[in-house]
């Protein structure tokens, strides 16, 4: 502790929000990834937003592993973006259940991941207010 | 894929999950016999891919092996990347991160077993 960027949004708690971050990404992509090769026609609306999730965890993950000025506005946005899209899709996957069988990690808002997916960007965000000042300056 | 096996490396996530939580609690990185015991755990997971690779090969059922694949070189994976992303990390920090990652290893784990039995979606 001490040195420069010692708050910065990968130092501490930091570190564990973004391996979460990481796993999601991981996940998602993987799964998409799968979806979309093996049975993009079955659904491909919920199959998009599945891919749409995965660029938005892998984004947010860098960004908040790498911890300069520019990450960290970058990484408030892409988490914004995901707290309206684990919101809308949460909605839409309720109200339109045809449209969304059981397949993007935003479906019925995370429940197939535990809802760690809707406590996680509102996590992601109390984290970056509370690092906010204290970044490290871009290089 | 042989329950035992699998069963095994559950237990030891777990046991492993809860040292790393005692650590978190105590406000302590972890040490050096935690770091053995992981190591441990990663020869079990390696283990694990090969022999789901060996047995994949040798069965000639209709399920997700693309899937099965993925999950079991993730599980290797995921030790060796935690641990480098807290090489430098001198607080309780690192704890967390590994305790992360142990509780999904056994998720990941029943899902191979899943993807084997072929009753995922």
């Amino acid at each position: 502790m001490g040195e420069p960027g010692a708050r910065a949004t990968n130092r501490g708690f930091g570190r564990v929000l973004v391996v979460i971050y990481a796993v999601f990404a991981l996940a998602a992509t993987a799964r998409s990834a799968v979806q979309i090769a093996t049975r993009f026609d079955e659904a491909p609306v919920a199959y998009t937003l599945s891919a749409v999730a995965a660029v938005i965890y892998i984004i947010a993950t860098v960004a908040l592993a790498r911890g300069d000025r520019t990450s960290h506005r970058v990484a408030t946005v892409a988490i914004t973006i995901e707290l309206v899209g684990v919101l809308a899709v949460g909605v839409l996957s309720l109200v339109l259940p045809s449209d969304f069988p059981r397949a993007s990690v935003w479906s019925t808002f995370g429940s197939g991941y535990l809802f760690i997916p809707l406590v996680l960007p509102l996590v992601g965000l109390w984290w970056l207010r509370r690092t906010a000042g204290s970044v490290t300056p871009d290089d | 894929m042989t329950g035992l096996f699998a069963t095994i490396i559950i237990v030891v996530s777990l046991a492993l999950a809860a040292w790393c939580a005692v650590q978190l609690i105590a406000n302590r990185p972890p040490g050096l016999p935690l770091w053995g015991a992981l190591g441990v755990l990663e020869l079990l997971l390696l283990a694990f891919l090969v022999g789901g690779v060996v047995q994949m090969v040798g069965d000639d059922r209709d399920f997700a092996r693309l899937e099965f694949v993925l999950y079991l070189l993730g599980l290797a994976a995921l030790l060796p990347l935690a641990s480098w992303w807290v090489k430098d990390e001198r607080s309780r920090a690192a704890a967390g991160v590994l305790l992360v990652v142990l509780l999904v290893v056994p998720v990941m784990v029943v899902r191979v077993q899943q993807v084997w039995a072929g009753t995922s979606g």
